[in-house]
């Protein structure tokens, strides 16, 4: 689904269950947004992609109750930068910002790690009854990684 | 996901495909600890199919690597694309979890 936002450019909607099976869903409406701006470079894409699927394996993981859980993404891309907003209705929850990557031998613990190095804002609120994260990428920095 | 695998006599050959994520990684961090406690331990496991890891995907070769490891064993991994490179490597995992550039070379003193 497709929209458009107050400046008139595209954006890319998906509502749906937060459930396994529709993470498949998400990297495709990614890659539906990275083919309508060929001018993203593929390094950005990749990253931020890798962001939003680990936030997005967080409310799959974690939302309760478990199976029930609505969610809607919305993906914006402008000239300077790439923009997720994901709303679920799971519970609230305090997400454990800045804690580091774990040592090398944790088996967990690295997916808020790994989208906070990848991404240069990612804010959580809680809205009345909806969990609501902000993520977003600078564009035309890929070459740091 | 599904992933193949091949006895290679002195080690097994792990392939997954496509997202290497929170559905794919239980089923394959499960048949690893089959396969080390069947005294298979020297483990290699082949990206080259895999176009995106998560962090789940990396908790299963991490997981891996170690029950491989604590059996005597190893875990390998080869032919990593660019998405698992940046992944591993941003995690710091790159250091443990070096990619071979083929399954030939992971396998060179096995």
């Amino acid at each position: 689904m497709t929209g458009e936002d107050v400046s008139g450019r595209k954006e890319y909607v998906l509502e749906g269950f937060a459930v396994p099976e529709q993470l498949d869903a998400v990297h495709t409406l990614l890659a539906e947004a990275a083919a309508d701006h060929p001018e993203l470079d593929p390094i950005d894409v990749m990253l931020f992609e890798t962001a939003v699927i680990e936030i997005a394996n967080n409310v799959v993981e974690y939302g309760r109750p478990e199976g029930e859980v609505r969610w809607k993404f919305t993906i914006r891309v402008r000239p300077e930068e790439i923009e997720a907003e994901l709303d679920d209705t799971g519970q609230t929850f305090t997400p454990s910002h800045g804690q580091g990557m774990p040592g090398e031998d944790a088996e967990g613990g690295r997916g808020l790690p790994l989208a906070e190095a990848v991404l240069d804002k990612i804010e959580f609120n809680r809205l009345a009854d909806t969990n609501h994260w902000l993520m977003v990428r600078r564009l035309g920095q890929a070459s740091q990684i | 996901m599904n992933f193949e695998e091949v006895d290679q006599g002195t080690h097994v050959v792990l392939a997954p495909e496509g997202k290497f994520n929170l559905v794919a990684a239980p089923p394959l961090k499960s048949r690893i600890d089959d396969l080390v406690a069947e005294g298979r331990a020297r483990l290699i496991v082949d990206l080259h199919a895999v176009d995106f890891i998560d962090s789940s995907g990396l908790g299963a070769l991490i997981g891996g690597l170690k029950t491989a490891r604590q059996q005597g064993g190893d875990l390998r991994i080869a032919a990593a694309g660019a998405q698992v490179k940046a992944v591993l490597k941003l995690t710091n995992l790159d250091r443990i979890l070096a990619p071979y550039e083929t399954v030939e070379e992971a396998a060179r003193d096995w």
